[in-house]
């Protein structure tokens, strides 16, 4: 995966789920174990809180963030752990649901608790600031907030897990349409088009196909259109949506274990590849399936 | 009264805009702005001391100027910091790396602006602290526990790092050793999957399986003893490592607490630094002079500009006319409409809030006193979401509230007072009122369009010069600005001592004519009169 992203050139990687509990942060821990063993700087923060022992709704454990010598992070002050020490390289202006967040170095390994800002406005600010001197900034991300990356620059991965849907065939599903909402092609600027002004919304789409709508239908960013699953599979397939600022999807990765269900590992993954088109990696398995043997 | 002005009489003088102007950008400068209250009548000394420190930063380089305010704002505010650390409480590294900032733009404005030239009498800089932080500064003033802080810390941190490295290699051999019973490259850290249908003969001991389906199993590493004692001894290593962190951060918070008296100081000292600094800002940008504070009720001032209204004519391509005004107790101004009668009370309104405020007044020159409260009557003396009263009611309300508050040093504008009722009535309240303030010793200018409303002898009557000539139609659609600018051109905006008795300038024919009036209405009024 990390291959991919560095053939692409994108700065970062953000990781977004079809849901709560997709297996996020186990990407993005096994992302900053390779880079760590590759030597390679780079950085993490997050849209939310993560790599806390126990979840703070459900109080279900969740996987750590343990990070080595160099890497870079972005957190809430309050979550810098005592021991072992971070070097504190910056206080931010931006805040998190825990007050302000700083921009640490990992001077000794161990775990660590990230947190993020709320709006996509300031987790840009965050990823470059964090990226300011070439380091590949991971980000464990939230669907509504992928607006915050670079036009076509950026990397994401989507993650599903057996947590995310009450059997595989709907898993399948959210994640085919979550990738195909993420690619949605650039707008075609010689073509005629609907500009819709905030988010497309799933009835406003069906409206458009009950009038067999020809023209191009394009919202500011994949983040724009409001609906998701098999409704966004079904419209899409009627509708020519197209998008102004157009987003990398360059992998998936499968979650097949979940606590209160599981999907069979390697059967799931290859359909989420045969589904996206993607390949997609299962980081419990070590394993990767691509679409094409799929 | 509490307030010098109430909000209303404030957004009819132009303080938010004025406050705006000089609003801080820090932190400290924010709290400071928090401390501060406006000077009023008996503050007089305090406010030429106030004035004098502006005039002298005024006097600084714009560049300087700059760069110290720049610096001011940089400062992070500590002041929850130094309360936990003066109550014995250990602090973080967040918190020590902000102490840091703290000190680096404290030690900067010390070289940088030499500060006790504004009057700053505390001292800024603070070298045994920032001595004591320093082993933690590195070269992007980044801040870190570093090893250097205590000779024990780097041993213990090179004994935790090696007996990690001795963990890492415990569990790189169990992993290896499962990766090559189960045939994939590596093991991760936490639950991993194994596919049954590539493994071969019994699971080794080090393996725990935490859940199996026919297809797979689902894993985690079972520690052997070796790497179980690898784990414990690398747990106690970075539990040595912790608690000698915590006594680094202990001994610096002592230090941080002795300091937190004269930082608290330097900070107050900074942020009041910054508010000044502003207002130096304000008196080049705008060009303003320092105000002689008179001691009694009569004021003076020539060339004065109201600067909100003077930014918006200038937005349209307009100049603002600066007025000049002499007053001892009570003045009439009239004019006719657009001439400037709101405008002249608002900028004497304008000038005694920067008075109050030690701002630099927008004039040539003014000799100002200060007043105990500044009260707006009249148009614009109630909020405008007091629905319940008409406007002549919403004014009366208001100057009875005004003549409760029994201020012995007032400043009184009176915009139009009682203008909604019927003219007779209206001008003998207003002669009244006028007559009521002059017993009070008040300072009082009013505008009105009505005639003989000054006492003989006791009031100064000031009339706006008016139109210098009818302002042609030119028969084209009109072109609103264009007629304004045509308004503007034709108005002499002067404000001139003019006999008691005189009748004010009647001209609003004509301006409604300049406004584009249909013009046999025009002409209709025109017989009428």
């Amino acid at each position: 995966m990390l291959a991919r992203a560095r053939s692409s050139g994108a700065p970062s990687i953000a990781v977004v789920g079809t849901s709560k509990n997709a297996g996020k942060t186990v990407v993005i821990a096994a992302l900053a174990h390779a880079l760590a063993r590759a030597g390679e700087p780079f950085a993490v923060c997050s849209i939310g809180r993560d790599g806390e022992a126990a979840d703070a709704l459900d109080s279900a454990p969740k996987p750590r963030l343990f990070l080595r010598p160099g890497a870079t992070l972005a957190t809430a002050a309050v979550l810098v752990p005592r021991s072992p020490a971070l070097e504190i390289v910056a206080v931010t202006g931006e805040r998190s649901a825990l007050g302000p967040i700083v921009l640490a170095r990992v001077r000794a390994a161990g775990n660590v608790e990230i947190a993020g800002p709320p709006s996509a406005a300031a987790l840009r600010r965050i990823v470059r600031a964090l990226g300011a001197d070439g380091r590949l900034v991971l980000v464990d991300g939230a669907v509504d907030r992928v607006a915050a990356l670079r036009d076509g620059e950026d990397a994401v991965v989507v993650a599903v897990g057996a947590a995310s849907a009450q059997t595989a065939e709907r898993a399948l599903d959210d994640v085919e349409a979550l990738v195909a909402r993420l690619r949605l092609p650039r707008a075609d600027s010689g073509a005629d088009a609907v500009r819709i002004e905030g988010a497309l919304t799933a009835s406003a789409a069906a409206a458009f196909a009950r009038t067999g709508e020809r023209r191009q239908i394009v919202v500011a960013d994949p983040t724009h259109v409001a609906f998701g699953g098999r409704t966004f599979l079904e419209l899409a397939a009627r509708l020519d949506l197209r998008c102004e600022r157009t987003l990398r999807v360059i992998a998936c990765t499968v979650a097949p274990l979940g606590a209160e269900r599981s999907f069979e590992p390697r059967a799931f993954a290859r359909a989420v590849a045969a589904r996206t088109k993607l390949p997609a990696y299962d980081v419990f398995a070590g394993s990767v399936e691509e679409p094409a043997a799929a | 009264m509490n307030a010098l002005w109430t909000e209303a009489c404030g957004e009819a003088i132009g303080v938010p805009w004025l406050l705006a102007a000089i609003a801080p950008n820090g932190a400290l400068g924010r709290r400071a702005r928090e401390r501060e209250r406006p000077f009023r009548h008996g503050d007089e000394s305090e406010a030429r001391a106030a004035l004098g420190r502006v005039a002298k930063a005024a006097a600084a380089a714009p560049e300087r100027l700059a760069s110290l305010r720049a610096t001011i704002a940089a400062a992070p505010e500590v002041g929850a910091t130094l309360v936990r650390a003066r109550v014995g409480g250990v602090l973080g590294d967040v918190d020590f790396f902000e102490l840091g900032r703290l000190l680096d733009a404290l030690a900067e404005i010390v070289t940088l602006a030499a500060p006790e030239a504004f009057g700053a009498a505390v001292p800024l800089d603070h070298p045994a602290l920032r001595a004591a932080l320093a082993p933690g500064r590195t070269a992007s003033r980044a801040f870190y526990l570093d090893d250097a802080f205590d000779p024990e810390l780097a041993a213990a941190r090179a004994e935790a790092a090696a007996r990690q490295a001795v963990y890492d290699t415990a569990r790189s051999r169990l992993a290896e050793r499962i990766a090559r019973f189960a045939g994939t490259e590596n093991v991760r850290d936490g639950e991993f999957v194994l596919m049954r249908d590539r493994l071969e003969g019994p699971l080794p001991p080090e393996l725990r399986v935490l859940r199996e389906t026919p297809a797979y199993l689902l894993c985690e590493l079972s520690l052997d003893e070796p790497a179980l004692a690898a784990l414990g001894s690398r747990d106690a290593a970075a539990a040595r490592v912790a608690e000698l962190e915590e006594r680094v951060r202990a001994r610096l918070s002592r230090e941080v607490a002795s300091a937190a008296a004269a930082l608290e100081l330097a900070c107050d000292t900074l942020g009041e630094l910054e508010l000044l600094v502003a207002r130096a800002q304000f008196a080049q940008r705008h060009a303003c002079a320092i105000p002689e504070i008179a001691d009694d009720a009569s004021l003076a001032f020539s060339g004065a500009r109201y600067l909100p209204l003077a930014q918006a004519l200038e937005e349209h391509g307009r100049r603002y006319a600066p007025i000049s005004l002499e007053l001892a107790g009570i003045g009439v101004v009239t004019g006719p409409n657009m001439g400037g009668k709101t405008a002249a009370l608002r900028t004497l309104g304008f000038l005694a809030a920067c008075a109050a405020l030690g701002v630099p007044v927008p004039a040539d020159s003014a000799r100002l006193p200060l007043f105990d409260e500044i009260a707006w009557l009249g148009i614009g003396a109630a909020p405008e979401d007091d629905a319940l009263l008409s406007s002549f009611g919403a004014e009366v309300v208001a100057l009875r509230t005004f003549l409760g508050h029994g201020a012995a040093r007032p400043l009184v504008l009176i915009d139009e007072f009682a203008r909604t009722t019927s003219p007779r009535e209206g001008r003998a309240l207003l002669v009244a009122l006028l007559e009521r303030l002059q017993e009070r010793g008040a300072l009082a200018l009013a505008a009105t369009h009505l005639a003989h409303v000054t006492p003989k002898g006791a009031v100064s009557h000031f009339a706006i010069g008016g139109l210098r000539e009818l302002p042609s139609r030119d028969g084209a659609p009109l072109d609103l600005e264009a007629a304004l600018r045509r308004i503007a051109a034709a108005m002499d905006y002067r404000l001139r001592r003019v006999d008691e008795d005189a009748l004010p300038p009647a001209d609003a024919i004509a301006l409604a004519d300049a406004l584009g009036l249909d013009e046999q209405l025009i002409a209709r009024a025109k017989e009428e009169m």
